[in-house]
């Protein structure tokens, strides 16, 4: 149902863009970089993350950096390492790492909150203390929590291909996890919009992210010694979470930008029937002043 | 067989009396510098921009020789000097100092009758681009 709504979004806004004067979506300025040089960049200003979790609070953005370095096949992009196998006019395939991006909602000093500020309760809680549930009619109570145990964060790494058309980038990335965490895959389909108006500089994504049931059992799950009830009643299963993005900025001057930032998920349902969360969706924005060195 | 030859021949004839014709009017235009006894050389002839700025600044020094005495002037699409004359036969150098972002032509001409003695071009090239590649992820997509 909620991939529907994606899908009719897409469906309209498809046709919109398409009809739009032709614009080379692969060549605005930010989709070049040079090669040999860092790309270095600061943005302040003001944003917030939603946090699904129950009793976990949202994230405060106030900084957000930008650091990449691209040599002729090798680079670093904010965090992820990549080969590029072949580079094409029309396509790219590259070996990719990246983060798990669900572990963030976990610890406030994860690699996805870099700079993230503010305060945050981000210790482990005893979620089902007061929880009583109704099953079969009786109302049962259930047995005390233990704290959470810690989710850890990953590496995940695998390939991943960029198809560039008049209509906009197609991604498609299949990636695993690196380190031995929780041993799940995760795949990523999304299409990228780069739209320029003079000064303005748009890029809109539509995002569908598969991940594997052992990426939601560690994460979502609860495990027999958080709660012998939950660790029963909720078996964690594949799921597809669907996004929407659009990452703008105003040119001021050479190095100066204005940035807005907006990113709308709706979890899957899959994973938002785990006890842990209390909403089904997670959505960020930021507004904010960036210098690029 | 013989015919076919003689046609052949009879059909390239055109390219032929064409490609004589452009060699001998190149050859004129080479002997013509030559008769009138006139050399205008330039000191330097290329520049490289800088890669920021785009735009040469540099002094130029215009040196000319000529066969029979003559008054002179210089003509260039330079806008800063369009036309400059010498002052006397005996002056044989000129010295500018320009800034540019374009190729520029210089013509020396005769004084009085106008007559064009020789040319020269300073030849203005853009520093290299750096060498770019497509860059894979939003800088700003951080979430």
């Amino acid at each position: 149902m909620k991939n529907l709504r994606v899908l009719l979004l897409t469906c309209i806004l498809f046709p919109i863009f398409a009809w739009a004067d032709p614009v080379d979506s692969y060549g605005s300025e930010y989709q070049c970089i040079e090669i040999g040089r860092w790309d270095i960049g600061l943005a302040l200003g003001y944003g917030s993350r939603s946090n699904p979790l129950k009793d976990y609070d949202d994230i405060p953005i106030y900084l957000v950096p930008t650091f990449a370095y691209y040599g002729d096949y090798w680079y670093f992009d904010n965090g992820n390492i990549g080969y590029t196998l072949v580079e094409d006019e029309k396509y790219t395939i590259n070996l990719t790492t990246s983060f798990s991006t669900d572990s963030a909602f976990f610890h406030r000093w994860d690699p996805s909150n870099i700079f993230l500020t503010g305060s945050n309760n981000f210790e482990p809680s005893a979620l089902f203390s007061e929880t009583r549930v109704t099953l079969m009619g009786e109302e049962q109570s259930v047995p005390t929590a233990n704290e959470l145990e810690t989710r850890h964060f990953t590496y995940l790494g695998g390939v991943e291909a960029y198809i560039y058309t008049r209509i906009g980038i197609l991604n498609l990335s299949l990636a695993h996890d690196l380190l031995n965490v929780h041993q799940g895959t995760e795949a990523k389909l999304k299409w990228l919009y780069n739209l320029s108006i003079e000064e303005w500089k748009f890029e809109l994504a539509l995002v569908l992210d598969w991940k594997s049931e052992e990426v939601v059992d560690y994460y979502y799950a609860i495990r027999p010694s958080e709660n012998a009830y939950w660790s029963q009643n909720y078996q964690a299963e594949s799921a597809i979470n669907t996004s929407i993005e659009l990452t703008s900025h105003y040119v001021l001057a050479k190095h100066w930008q204005l940035l807005f930032l907006a990113r709308y998920t709706q979890i899957a349902d899959e994973i938002v029937a785990s006890p842990l969360l209390n909403k089904d969706y997670t959505s960020t924005f930021f507004v904010g002043t960036a210098y690029r060195f | 067989m013989l015919n076919q030859v003689l046609v052949l021949l009879f059909r390239l004839l055109p390219i032929g009396v064409l490609t004589l014709s452009l060699l001998s009017g190149s050859a004129i235009a080479a002997d013509e510098d030559e008769e009138l006894g006139s050399i205008l050389t330039l000191s330097p002839e290329f520049c490289i921009t800088s890669a920021d700025e785009n735009v040469c600044e540099l002094t130029l020094v215009l040196e000319w020789k000529n066969e029979f005495f003559r008054p002179i002037c210089i003509l260039s699409d330079y806008k800063e000097m369009a036309k400059w004359c010498a002052e006397s036969a005996e002056t044989h150098s000129l010295t500018l100092t320009i800034s540019a972002t374009d190729d520029i032509q210089f013509v020396m001409i005769d004084k009085e009758t106008h007559q064009t003695l020789a040319g020269v071009k300073l030849k203005v090239t853009p520093a290299a681009e750096p060498k770019v590649r497509r860059r894979y992820r939003n800088p700003w997509s951080l979430f």
